[in-house]
């Protein structure tokens, strides 16, 4: 009995663990052109022209932004296409 | 830079035309200024970890992706350094130059400038300040990096405006 509570436990766990969406971040840098930028997450997440400056405008400003969240693996899709693009982006477990 | 176009050619291909001197220059340097992109800084700018804090996950990509992302950067370099050599003079300005290439060759060019602008950036720690620096001497080597950023910016803006059909 305690081996099953142990492992139902376990599984709850890991269920909320895939459960908890993962964000991509894009920190700003001094050289990525804002034009390039705003051209990329287009191209990347197929945002419209004006989310995706004002996406670019937040990377710039405030030296960071969340550009996307969701499952894990797609995020780690997002980041590699990022980087792929020479975009400094990371994805983190969102609080 | 004031003759500098980039335009759609018959055939899909795209042509730039008016590129002087100077560009022409920094353009010839792009694999020379690329093939430092080992030093460690710069290594840490263009091939980053995918998390700040999971270690395992970080050498997985550095494993797995990284490979993928050096092949994909070294490829849009060949290509762009492939498509310099049909460089021709400019029949519409005297001491200018024109390239045409294919159009799908747009998104490997993008790539090579922006690889040797990010290089230079880090090799010489280019900040936000220094990027409105406008006061530049040529003599001293993160002036010039700064000339070369600015330049290779300049067509990758053109580019960029071609690629979204601002241009």
């Amino acid at each position: 009995m305690p081996q099953t509570g142990t492992v139902l436990i376990e599984e709850t766990k890991s269920k909320e663990a895939l459960d908890v969406p993962w964000n991509v971040i894009v920190f700003n840098d001094p050289i990525n052109l804002m034009s390039y930028v705003t051209m990329v997450f287009q191209r990347v997440f197929g945002y419209p022209r004006e989310k995706a400056e004002k996406l670019m405008l937040d990377v710039h400003h405030k030296g960071r932004a969340l550009v996307w969240s969701g499952a894990r693996e797609q995020a780690e899709l997002y980041v590699h296409q990022l980087h792929s693009y020479q975009l400094l982006a990371q994805m983190e477990k969102s609080s | 830079m004031k003759y500098l176009r980039v335009r759609a050619e018959p055939g899909k291909r795209i042509a730039i035309t008016g590129i002087n001197p100077v560009l022409l220059d920094c353009l010839q340097n792009v694999p020379g200024i690329v093939e430092q992109r080992d030093a460690p800084n710069v290594r840490k700018r263009l091939f980053p970890p995918p998390t700040s804090s999971d270690n395992a996950a970080n050498r997985d990509w550095e494993n797995l992706v990284v490979p993928d992302l050096r092949h994909l950067f070294d490829s849009a370099v060949e290509i762009m350094a492939r498509d310099l050599e049909s460089l021709t003079a400019d029949p519409q300005h005297q001491h200018h130059f024109r390239i045409v290439f294919a159009e799908d060759h747009l998104a490997a060019w993008m790539s090579a400038l922006n690889q040797a602008r990010l290089v230079l950036g880090e090799l010489f720690a280019v900040t936000e300040d220094d990027m409105r620096q406008t006061d530049l001497d040529m003599k001293q080597p993160k002036d010039l990096a700064l000339f070369r950023i600015h330049v290779l910016g300049y067509l990758l803006q053109l580019l960029v405006e071609y690629a979204t059909g601002l241009s």
